[in-house]
């Protein structure tokens, strides 16, 4: 097995936790305005899901999802499982079934993170939104991701919504953002 | 009236730190106990090895509180200011403002009176 796989399971969560809140800060001083914030993280996020549904597909070896519930159980028990070691619960499906929710109880990358009044408007986890969206475009589905509740903003529990827009033709090349 | 109070007792720290000998150079935190009486407050010390200072004061008319009992305060705040030095919104020496070490601060004092 190749040295990355060996390691990967010993990743101490506290350095990873800090390296995402030294990005947020840094971001917040590089554009001392929080909705852009909430958008380079969302950017950057997309060019991660991009690369990481790759190795996602290569370790969890599921299948292709039959339909969007199916996605949702996947993301919520598998992929979330995999790379924030948290499982959250999928509720609150719309009738059409193009949209539900994922409650998260925690987040690794929001411990010991208190937003400053002057933040107000930080979506400090944006990153994850365009985690989802990149790595679901590559398997040919447009959504649309958005954090619905935030602890950080004073909410009892983190809730990220999901939405299917499309289905994205095969033969359309995705490029960084 | 108390930040003269805690500035005296810093120096007295700063004076018993310095008097430690190698002994208990491999301690992770000294515990500095009663650092000295006044009339009306008994002053407590504690230093981790990062050099961060925490100073409990008490009203000498507690008599309740035990020895362990600050010990364990001063783990608790030891804690507590290592979270908020986590915060990446935190800059080191900013006055502390976070809302979780205050509630944990308060949740001491509370339960020692």
């Amino acid at each position: 097995r190749c040295p990355q796989t060996e390691r990967a399971a010993s990743t101490n969560s506290e350095l990873f936790t800090l390296t995402y809140g030294a990005l947020v800060t840094q971001l917040c001083k590089d554009y001392e305005n929080d909705e852009e914030v909430n958008k380079q993280l969302d950017k950057m996020g997309y060019n991660i899901g991009v690369r990481l549904i790759e190795d996602f597909l290569a370790r969890s070896s599921v299948g292709r999802c039959h339909d969007f519930r199916e996605t949702a159980d996947v993301i919520a028990k598998v992929a979330f499982k995999m790379y924030l070691g948290i499982t959250p619960s999928v509720t609150n499906w719309s009738p059409a079934g193009d949209e539900f929710s994922l409650i998260l109880e925690s987040n690794p990358l929001v411990d010991f993170v208190e937003l400053p009044d002057n933040h107000s408007n930080l979506v400090y986890s944006s990153l994850l939104c365009g985690v989802l969206r990149g790595a679901l475009e590559m398997v040919q589905m447009a959504v649309d991701v958005r954090f619905a509740q935030d602890t950080l903003r004073g909410d009892n529990v983190t809730e990220i919504r999901m939405k299917f827009i499309k289905r994205i033709e095969e033969n359309l090349p995705a490029g960084d953002e | 009236m108390f930040h003269y109070t805690v500035h005296t007792s810093l120096d007295v720290v700063e004076e018993k730190i310095s008097g430690v000998g190698k002994a208990l150079a491999d301690q992770r935190e000294l515990y500095l106990g009663l650092l000295y009486p006044t009339e009306d407050y008994k002053v407590y010390g504690y230093v981790t090895n990062s050099k961060v200072k925490f100073v409990i004061v008490v009203d000498s008319s507690n008599t309740s509180l035990r020895d362990n009992e600050i010990r364990s305060m001063f783990r608790k705040l030891h804690n507590s200011f290592t979270d908020v030095m986590c915060n990446p919104f935190y800059n080191p020496g900013d006055p502390i403002q976070s809302k979780a070490f205050d509630s944990i601060v308060s949740t001491m004092m509370v339960q020692a009176c």
